[in-house]
């Protein structure tokens, strides 16, 4: 009798939070500082920050394939071939062999599986999202409208900046909010005069990247064991100095000096135990990944931070009598209005002028360029924009592989950096609609017998018509700065996922009849849980979204805690 | 959607970045070659080893620096043909290797080499059709990977910055090295 007391005493912790990406190191790092015992469990195996990141000093001689892709590692991750075409980093994206999934129509899952998800091998850019983004469902009737403004992150925005550290520069403009900003990178001799050309002709700020890369270390962020960029850019095998930001190297390092942090990994949350007399979750079930066991543990609040697809699949894997379809799902609106940012269409274009200058290192970042239609008078017959990423650089030897020609002239020609090429790529924002949706397989299970995700979303009409403006608007602005050889593309393959920010599919609202999610990220109809990675986003933007889940997530943690001293969870 | 039409998506949208033999070696499922090829015998025999190290040493040859064969590249070839590529892309290999054999690559004097593989490299132009394959580009882009991603070829051709530290624009001198750094591969 006493031992089972105990068991369940040692499984029994303050607040539980489910994954250790992006958003689960902050709500990790958050809880335990304000003083309470977590448990952070992870589906993935354990990465030790630093000693497990295997590949990051190695010389390209090393690798067997030279950083080539076999075909077999091809097949089994081919949703992130995309983003991983590399030898050195593709075991820190997720397996889809082994973790399959269903698409009804096209959708690319990319994820990553292991301690610090994907903040491992995200890209790093990091934007604030402006004050229409907030606003615009109502203006437009769309969706349903955010039940928080602007002004109520700000001040959760410039907490979570001042951690992570973000190279960029303050501009002043309403449609990109500054950041609490670290030295900016810096741009290349084409990329100034391609910034001044769009300037002068077509009245367009273009920005330098905002990347959460240390430039400046700052005192909180040596404590942690964080260091200056080296200008690698070899980020996506996992960074040795910690310069970029990751749970590995920032939030969770920040949490376990509290003492107050458990990690289990290897930890499948299953689904959520419910309390039938209180409308409270109790805890969690989980099955090892290993092992096939399954165990419970038991919390007084619980942080879903699995992802938007990993977090919603748990909600409505819950059922009880309660909640027939789902954890906090009368609405109906459990794995709808899936969104993401459309992206593989832009424009391309030969520099020419520029032979002598050149660049030292390998800058992970790049050029930004904020949205500009449908902005102030601008007005088009699409709705919402689109922004872009990319930049110039040198065409280096491996354009061997495809310019003709061969013998000593040719390898010595190959020993020189090769021409300036730019390349634009448009981020664009997708609308809300409830019949873009996830649901789970009624009939197919992966290995540990958890049903398979379908996925059944598609880009609009709309999203199709702001495609054109992206391609034609890219060129006209290569065009502006004297570029030669001005191509567009649009790729007739492009499909959700692709743009790596899945989010949306347990909105926040202010009404339980139509949103999952209060303007707390906290269930509703459940109080005690709170979902605060991308499943609560009510509208996509066009920027890219990481940094406003990290400030929601540690403005509910706080909620979270006070409601907890209040006795109100 | 199954699996082989999601990869092929997936291809397709990667087609402005990597070149064609990269793409193909992503088809898996055309390949019967076994899973365990990795521990099977080699495909290739004597003479093609050494038609593949005649024909890579020819685009890279030996000069002040290393060349192909000194960098090792046509062992890098023969892991990549055996890992990277589906059984159809080995064949187009394999048959290019002969044909280049039967032409008597083997034996020609040095001046004959390089008209043989000028006019192969003139067909693989004019013959280029998207989502094809040829001998010529298959063998070209392993090469010139192979090379400058070999530590001989990397410390005697390029400026190798393995941690650079720092990010700036600069001026070059007409004739410098270009810079390598680890991420290129
Ligand atoms: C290649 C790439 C580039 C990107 N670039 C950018 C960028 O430049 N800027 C930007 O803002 N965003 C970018 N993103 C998106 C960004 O990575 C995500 O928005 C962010 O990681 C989301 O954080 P998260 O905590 O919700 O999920 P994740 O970081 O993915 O973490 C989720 C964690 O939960 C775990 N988990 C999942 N299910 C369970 C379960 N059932 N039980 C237990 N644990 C579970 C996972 O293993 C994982 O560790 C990029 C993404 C990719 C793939
Ligand atoms: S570029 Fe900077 S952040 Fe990326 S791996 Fe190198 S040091 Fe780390």
């Amino acid at each position: 009798m006493n031992l089972n007391i105990n068991a369940q005493k040692a499984q029994t912790f303050d607040a539980i939070v489910v994954g250790s990406g992006i958003t689960g190191g902050w709500a990790a790092k958050e809880l335990t500082e304000k003083g309470l015992n977590v448990l952070v469990l992870e589906r993935g195996y354990e990465i030790k920050h630093v000693e497990d990141y295997k590949t990051a000093m190695q010389d390209p001689w090393e690798f067997e394939h030279r950083g080539k892709i076999t075909a077999v590692s091809a097949e089994e991750h081919y949703a992130s071939m995309f983003f991983s075409a590399k030898e050195g980093s593709q075991f820190n994206f997720t397996n889809d062999k082994e973790h399959p999934y269903i698409q009804k129509r096209p959708f690319n899952w990319i994820r990553g599986y292991h301690t610090g998800g994907k903040s491992l091998i995200w890209g790093k850019h990091t934007y604030r999202w402006n004050r229409e983004d907030f606003m615009a469902n109502a203006k437009e009737g769309l969706g349903v409208d955010w039940p928080i403004r602007y002004e109520d992150l700000v001040p959760w925005y410039t907490y979570v900046e001042k951690f992570v550290g973000i190279s960029g520069q303050a501009e002043g403009l309403d449609v990109l909010p500054d950041s609490t900003f670290l030295p900016p990178m810096a741009m290349t001799a084409p990329e100034r005069h391609f910034k001044k050309s769009v300037a002068q002709k077509l009245n367009r700020p273009i920005v330098m990247g905002r990347v959460a890369h240390l430039t400046k270390p700052q005192p909180w962020h040596t404590a942690v064991g964080r260091a200056s960029c080296q200008f690698r850019n070899r980020c996506t095998r996992g960074c040795p100095f910690g310069a970029y930001f990751s749970s590995l190297a920032a939030t969770l390092p920040a949490a376990r000096s509290t003492n107050r942090l458990t990690i289990i990994h290897n930890a499948i949350v299953k689904e959520i135990i419910l309390d039938d007399h209180a409308q409270k979750a109790k805890g969690v079930r989980v099955i090892d990944q290993n092992t096939m066991e399954v165990r419970e543990f038991y919390a007084k609040v619980l942080f879903l931070n699995a992802g938007t697809i990993g977090s919603t699949s748990i909600l409505m894997n819950s059922k009880s009598a309660r909640f027939p379809n789902g954890l906090g799902n009368d609405s109906d609106q459990l794995g709808r209005n899936l969104m993401d940012h459309h992206l593989a269409v832009g424009a391309r274009a030969d520099i020419e002028g520029f032979e002598d200058d050149h660049y030292f290192g390998a800058r992970p970042g790049s050029l930004y360029i904020p949205r500009f239609r449908n902005w102030g008078n601008d007005k088009r017959d699409y709705l919402r924009g689109f922004g872009y990423q990319g930049g110039a650089s040198r065409a280096d030897w491996a354009r061997g592989g495809t310019e003709p020609g061969f013998g000593a002239d040719f390898k010595k020609k190959m020993t020189q950096p090769g021409p300036w090429k730019m390349s634009l790529t448009g981020f664009g924002e997708v609308l809300p609609d409830p019949n873009n949706r996830f649901y789970l397989s009624p009939d197919k299970t992966d290995k540990w017998g958890q049903p398979q995700v379908v996925f059944d979303a598609d880009f609009s009409a709309n999203d199709r018509a702001m495609r054109k403006d992206i391609m034609n608007d890219g060129a006209e602005m290569l065009e502006a700065a004297g570029f030669k050889n001005v191509t567009t593309y649009d790729n007739p393959a492009a499909h959700m996922g692709l743009g790596i920010h899945e989010m949306g599919t347990a909105r926040m609202g202010k009404d339980p009849k139509t949103s999952v999610l209060n303007k707390y990220n906290q269930v509703h109809t459940c109080k005690n849980v709170f979902v605060t990675d991308g499943s609560g986003m009510t509208s996509a933007s066009n920027v890219n979204p990481s940094l406003t889940y990290m400030a929601l997530t540690a403005r509910a943690a706080s909620y979270a805690v006070a409601q907890l001293k209040a006795k109100n969870l | 959607m199954n699996r082989r039409e999601a990869l092929s998506r997936v291809s397709l949208m990667l087609g402005g970045t990597l070149s064609a033999p990269t793409l193909l070696a992503f088809d898996r499922w055309s390949q019967t070659t076994p899973e365990n090829r990795k521990t099977g015998a080699s495909i290739l025999n004597e003479e093609q080893r050494e038609v593949i190290a005649r024909v890579a040493e020819l685009i890279i040859p030996k000069t002040d620096t290393p060349g192909a064969i000194d960098a090792g590249v046509p062992a890098f070839i023969e892991v990549m043909l055996r890992d990277g590529y589906t059984k159809s892309v080995q064949d187009v290999f394999l048959t290019g290797l002969g044909n280049l054999a039967g032409k008597g690559l083997l034996t020609a004097s040095p001046d004959q080499q390089t008209t043989l593989l000028k006019q192969l490299e003139a067909n693989a132009l004019a013959n280029a059709k998207a989502g094809t394959v040829s001998f010529w580009q298959l063998i070209k882009e392993l090469t010139v990977w192979g090379y400058f991603t070999s530590e001989a070829g990397i410390k005697s051709s390029l400026d190798y910055q393995p941690i650079p530290g720092k990010f700036e624009a600069i001026k070059i001198k007409p004739g410098q090295k270009d810079f390598m750094y680890g991420n290129q591969v």
